[in-house]
């Protein structure tokens, strides 16, 4: 079996690859033209693809072979138009290229951002409900482009009738990305934590990485979308205090209870901010629901359906996260603690 | 008034904002090569039609005017096919890649007897546009010589220094730098009308995949003198217009509201000094604050843009004279003729 990796590179990807290689599927990496290999340490077995899913006008030959698709890339930074066109766009070309290759699986990335936190009640699970057109396009610039990745694959699939699986992470977390947005508002080295005993939805990045291998690989995975928590999450205060612990950065943290924090939002959006057009993210009652709003979060149907169980526990990905570097690729088959 | 727009990228986001509150103008379609592009910007902005096909979408929605908001190497086509439909053009700067393209098309505009027009849009905000009242009203006294010098970090990774994907200014003669070409060029006209002979310096500092990231122009024109420039490598990022009169001399930073005069004023004049710092430090602050509000609300930096289209459609609706005109473009393509490189690098 083979796989197409794209953003293979990125912080996810280069943990798929490893999960994907670990389950002896056979990986094509795809890469942009710049990128530099040298760090990522991947076997010579991995077959690196070259493009930029933006303009590269050879998309078809990266499917030569391929079984299945997983598509990870998006970019992340830049303004609202740059995402777009890097996220939708390219996910456009890409898959015009799978329609002109036998490929006919392919496992997507989405994110928890295609859910409306405002419109759903205690639960965030698969059934919440998503944003709609046009509310959606008062979001940020992320939400916007992961919204409109998904819809635009979905009707790819319902076209050419592939077989889709949608993984919708929450925040991921690992090495060097410790800081979530979840986490409040940071005021220079100190941080104002709303809602401190709120959970966080997060999935350490090698817990991640092996959920699409195994989405790749279980044909049970087939027609589902998931959500991929790791459990039901740390209390903010806690995880902060690890973070805090785990990076040495000092500072104080201000606990402020959530619903003195969403009221003042309210009020200043009613108020202050009524006429304005371009507002901080935080100060949006929608964007600030995004962030913070106190749900519960589950990775039942990821339990039920596929068996699935995190291979790291929250010490484990702490050790990975803060502790000293490990060495790298592992071959070894994953250990068997769960963390769920 | 019907209008439509190709190319739904970053620029098109200001026009179709600016559109949606101009009266007696209706957004009957778009076009990008992008179908999920042109329908996400259908549906943000209430856009009856969208399109991937700009003929068709010219045939089918008939517009009266036509915003061309692609990248600079498919301006030319794009909008010569937009004035054979019949409709009026309003293109993105630059307009095109090479002087006789932008011949080309003032012709066939004349022939068609539809309007040209290129986006100056910073020639329209309040900056530019106060002091240009005063120059009118006879209290700046004659202009004799306008500075425009743009300072903008573009050697980003993110930009026009993009290693993955190589930035479509890249293929215009001058690099990135061409793309603001027709700021400085418009600015200068403005102030001191069309050139008759300009000298340059091209230069790269960094290196990068830019060809240049530093330029200066010196330019003689019919009413005056211009230095213009842009330096990619000089911080904070500032875009300063500074304009001598006889009697009066203003400076604007036109990425912010900022805009101080100075000129005479009834006191000693040892003590004039002392009246304009005071003064100069007042409007300063005042300006600091209203950059800062402006950062919630409208167009930002972008408000010259609005104010063209306003002023564009209302003139198109009465038919009367509209705020750039084919002659102005053609001369500020002139001059930005004569300030491109003659190599392709330094």
């Amino acid at each position: 079996m083979r796989a197409l990796v794209t953003g293979a590179n990125g912080f996810l990807g280069r943990h798929v690859v490893g999960a994907l290689l670990a389950r002896g599927i056979e990986v094509r990496a795809m890469v942009r033209p710049a990128t530099r290999l040298e760090a990522l340490g991947w076997p010579s077995s991995v077959e690196v693809f070259r493009a930029d899913l933006r303009t590269s006008r050879e998309l078809s030959t990266a499917f030569d072979g391929v079984d299945v698709l997983v598509h990870l890339a998006a970019v992340v930074s830049g303004g609202e138009d740059a995402q777009f066109a890097g996220t939708v766009a390219g996910t456009e070309r890409l898959l015009d290229a799978m329609a002109n290759s036998t490929c006919r699986r392919l496992v997507l990335c989405s994110s928890f951002s295609v859910y409306d936190y405002s419109a759903t009640q205690r639960i965030l699970n698969e059934s919440s409900p998503l944003h709609q057109a046009p509310d959606v396009y008062a979001r940020d610039g992320y939400t916007i482009a992961k919204w409109w990745q998904e819809r635009v694959t979905r009707r790819f699939v319902e076209t050419h009738g592939w077989d889709l699986t949608v993984l919708r992470p929450g925040f991921i977390w690992g090495r060097d990305h410790g800081y979530l947005a979840a986490l409040g508002q940071q005021l220079g080295r100190h941080h104002l934590v709303i809602g401190p005993l709120t959970r966080i939805p997060m999935t350490h990045v090698e817990n991640c990485a092996d959920v699409f291998a195994l989405a790749a690989a279980d044909p049970r995975a087939r027609g589902q979308t998931f959500n991929v928590v790791d459990g039901p999450g740390e209390r903010i205060w806690a995880y902060l205090s690890d973070y805090m612990r785990g990076s040495g950065e000092p500072g104080w943290r201000l606990p402020i209870p959530y619903w003195l924090a969403s009221a003042a939002v309210r009020l200043a959006f009613v108020t202050v901010f009524r006429r304005a057009t371009k507002v901080p993210a935080i100060l949006t009652p929608r964007k600030f629901d995004a962030m913070l709003k106190p749900l519960r979060f589950e990775n039942r149907r990821l339990r039920e359906t596929l068996g699935w169980t995190p291979p790291l526990d929250y010490r484990q990905c702490l050790a990975r996260t803060y502790g000293p570097v490990a060495p790298p690729a592992e071959a070894a088959p994953w250990p068997s603690e769960t963390a769920a | 008034m019907k209008a439509a727009l190709i190319g739904a990228g970053q620029i098109a986001r200001q026009h179709l904002a600016c559109l949606k509150t101009l009266p007696g103008v209706g957004l009957a379609a778009i076009c990008d090569l992008s179908p999920a592009t042109a329908e996400a910007a259908a549906e943000r902005y209430g856009i009856p039609a969208w399109f991937t096909d700009h003929r068709a979408m010219l045939e089918t929605a008939r517009p009266d005017v036509v915003h061309v908001t692609t990248p600079p190497n498919s301006h030319f086509r794009l909008a010569m096919d937009s004035l054979d439909a019949g409709a009026h053009v309003i293109v993105e700067k630059p307009a095109t890649a090479t002087f006789e393209e932008m011949e080309a098309l003032a012709r066939r505009a004349k022939e068609t007897g539809r309007h040209l027009v290129e986006d100056y849009n910073y020639i329209f905000n309040h900056a530019p546009q106060e002091i240009l009242r005063r120059i009118e009203s006879g209290q700046f006294g004659a202009v004799t010589h306008v500075e425009v010098l743009i300072c903008l970090d573009i050697l980003g990774p993110d930009g026009f220094a993009d290693p993955n994907s190589p930035h479509p200014a890249l293929q215009l003669a001058g690099g990135a730098i061409a793309d603001f070409l027709p700021h400085l060029a418009s600015l200068a006209h403005l102030f001191v009308g069309p050139q008759r002979t300009a000298k340059t310096v091209w230069t790269k500092r960094k290196a990068t995949l830019l060809p240049f990231d530093e330029f200066r122009g010196l330019v003689d024109a019919e009413r005056g003198t211009a230095a213009i420039g842009f330096s990619s490598s000089s911080q904070p990022d500032a875009f300063w217009l500074r304009v001598y009169g006889e009697r009066m001399q203003a400076t604007a930073n036109l990425f912010e509201t900022r805009l101080t005069f100075d000129g005479p004023r009834n006191v000693p004049k040892p003590l004039r000094p002392f009246f304009s710092g005071l003064e100069e430090g007042k409007a300063i602050r005042r300006a600091a604050l209203a950059t800062l509000l402006r950062k919630f609300k409208g167009p930002g930096a972008y408000e010259g843009l609005w104010e063209l289209l306003a002023q564009t459609y209302r003139a198109l609706a009465d038919e009367s004279a509209l705020p750039v005109t084919v002659s102005d473009v053609l001369a500020v393509n002139r001059m930005i003729e004569a300030l491109k490189p003659t190599e392709q690098r330094p």
